[in-house]
């Protein structure tokens, strides 16, 4: 309580001072969440590709094409050894006209379910249950769509103007799948078959269709071995492996971190400056009382607590304010994205208490110098001073 | 009576700049006995307050010696005169020095803390000290919402709290008006009188040294 009321002396000053570190943390608050909600989508898919092999047609430069496949192709992929199983896939956009979108965009998903029993990326389920190859005119919707496509379990909801039956709701996974909506492969290949053009169309089986294999190595086998053997033995397919994903996705997401920390950073040593201004005139402002505190006993090393624990508080109280005003601000825009399902920001719990420790370690580190000088003066030179 | 306090052909220099420099004390001596009540009088700058600050401990000299309660403590640094200042010496100064963010009695339970008391026995300890100032009913009051003569009634409670072997006053009643100055002045004879606490008080005021024990006298930086 006497920290507080010594740090609230100078109500304006302390203040301002205190706005600087919160304005510091907001940016960290912000910047930091929209990061971290980068990473987790990114450590989902790295965590997902890190034991398979994905194939796509040849010629295309990411694994994320919608250029076609055919199913055909899955007997000559599963006859190289080391596979253990290839499921047919198809991916696409769930607007064909979404336009460009931060993150993920909303994607639907249509496989055969093949080799379910070896995939390690687990998806549980909110409400229902998981998506059967006999599941036609069903899907299953992933948790960030369940508003925006106002889905119910045994409801149903419109896709490209067609109703299907919703069977289950995933459980929230923070990473792509949460902008998913799956559903059986015949049902996948008659929604992409409306986007190919109508010249393409009439020559291609629709029920041969796929846009991509994940390839499902057998125990023992090094994915990225398997698909150098699968480039090797099989013409017109593009296999990657693990180290892709990281090449093309989760190295340029560093960059970004990079930058998104460094600007939060950079504001929040300018709070830190403010702290030790702050504090420096403090100090001098209250240089007699300091010099009458040694006069009656106080030791250096209690002038110094004081003192520190003045600046921390001024760093506690701006980073719990910052991450207030940070965490409402993301919240409110998250809330009025949510139709058009960007999701910018996740405030994780790390985050949250990083941001505030780091406010009050700036706090005291700030604060030090000015204490030190504090705690060093003489009594009688600190009582005459005017 | 036994021997409290003995300053010793004390010599202190203020160097301003490399040129200019105060030769503040020029070999003052002085003794003062267990339990007495003495007045240091003398013109301004003949060296009072130096004095003062240095036989308090406050302040370093450049020779001669200081004696407190047999002890050579001239040559204490650090950590012992921290102790020394907060069990056997007690101050108050003229413009009365409280804390003005703290309550009169946070003011002196602030020095039972420095001291090393918890906060309980701090906190009773500064009500005992502040009822025999006469300031039991004045705890949670602010410096600025206390009277001169109370806010140095609330510094003597602090310099008390501890029960210091003696109190240095450097001009204590200086801004205060007559009947306050004559209540401080009362209360710390009473207190002198009751506890046998030694006093050492630096005035301009002939009224406050006539009541003293004795009066030491000050010209340019020795005891005359």
């Amino acid at each position: 309580m006497q920290i507080l009321r010594n740090v609230f002396r100078r109500k304006l000053r302390v203040f301002l001072t205190i706005f600087g570190i919160t304005i510091g943390v907001l940016a960290l608050v912000v910047m930091g969440s929209m990061a971290e909600k980068i990473n987790l989508l990114v450590a989902g898919g790295t965590r997902y590709y890190s034991d398979k092999v994905t194939v796509s047609a040849a010629g295309m430069s990411s694994m994320f094409s919608s250029s076609l496949l055919s199913v055909g192709k899955r007997d000559e992929i599963k006859a190289v050894p080391g596979v253990a199983e290839v499921s047919a896939q198809i991916g696409t956009l769930l607007d064909p006209d979404g336009g460009a979108s931060f993150g993920m965009p909303p994607m639907l998903m249509g496989g055969d379910m093949r080799g379910e029993d070896l995939e390690s990326f687990k998806i549980s389920y909110a409400q229902g249950r998981k998506l059967t190859p006999q599941d036609t005119g069903s899907v299953v919707v992933g948790a960030d769509l369940v508003k925006r496509l106002s889905a119910k379990v045994g409801g149903s909801v419109t896709i490209r103007g067609e109703q299907y039956k919703v069977v289950g709701i995933a459980d929230k996974t923070l990473t792509a799948p949460d902008s998913s909506v799956w559903m059986t492969l015949p049902d996948a290949q008659k929604i992409f078959m409306q986007d190919v053009p109508e010249m393409v169309r009439n020559q291609i089986d629709q029920s041969a269709v796929a846009t991509s294999f994940v390839v499902y190595p057998t125990a023992g086998t090094d994915p990225e071995t398997l698909a150098a053997d699968i480039n090797a033995a099989v013409s017109g397919v593009k296999a990657t492996g693990p180290s892709a994903f990281q090449k093309e996705i989760a190295n340029t997401t560093q960059i970004f971190n990079l930058i998104l920390y460094g600007i939060a950073i950079i504001s929040l040593v300018v709070g830190g400056l403010s702290v030790i201004n702050t504090m420096t005139i403090s100090v001098s402002e209250r240089t007699r009382e300091i010099g009458v505190r040694k006069a009656i006993g106080a030791s250096d090393g209690q002038i110094v607590r004081q003192f520190l624990a003045e600046a921390s508080m001024i760093g506690l109280i701006g980073g719990v304010s910052g991450l207030a005003i940070g965490w409402i601000a993301v919240t409110l825009v998250n809330k009025a994205l949510e139709s058009t399902n960007i999701n910018l920001f996740l405030v994780t719990p790390r985050l949250a208490i990083g941001s505030v420790v780091f406010a009050v370690v700036l706090g005291l580190v700030s604060g030090l110098y000015p204490s030190l000088h504090a705690a060093r003066m003489q009594p009688v030179a600190a009582l005459r001073y005017e | 009576m036994s021997t409290l306090i003995k300053g010793v052909n004390i010599h202190k220099r203020y160097v301003m700049s490399k040129d200019n420099y105060v030769d503040a004390l020029q070999g003052a001596s002085v003794e003062i006995q267990q339990g007495e009540m003495v007045a240091v009088m003398g013109p301004s700058g003949s060296g009072k307050s130096t004095l003062l600050h240095i036989l308090g401990c406050l302040d370093s000299l450049n020779s001669g010696e200081v004696w407190l309660d047999g002890r050579r403590v001239d040559v204490l640094t650090g950590r012992d005169l921290t102790r020394l200042r907060r069990n056997e010496v007690g101050f108050i100064f003229q413009t009365f020095n409280l804390v003005p963010s703290l309550t009169a009695l946070e003011n002196v339970a602030l020095a039972a803390h420095y001291a090393g008391k918890g906060k309980r026995a701090s906190d009773e300890d500064a009500k005992e000290a502040l009822a025999q100032v006469g300031l039991s009913d004045r705890h949670k009051h602010r410096p600025n919402e206390l009277s001169g003569g109370q806010q140095q009634r609330v510094a003597i409670a602090r310099a008390l709290v501890n029960k210091p072997k003696v109190i240095f006053g450097d001009e204590p009643t200086g801004n205060l008006d007559s009947a306050s100055s004559e209540e401080i002045v009362a209360r710390m004879h009473r207190i002198n009188r009751d506890t046998g606490t030694t006093f050492v008080l630096v005035t301009h005021d002939a009224g406050v040294a006539q009541t003293c024990d004795r009066v030491v006298h000050m010209l340019d930086g020795r005891v005359s």
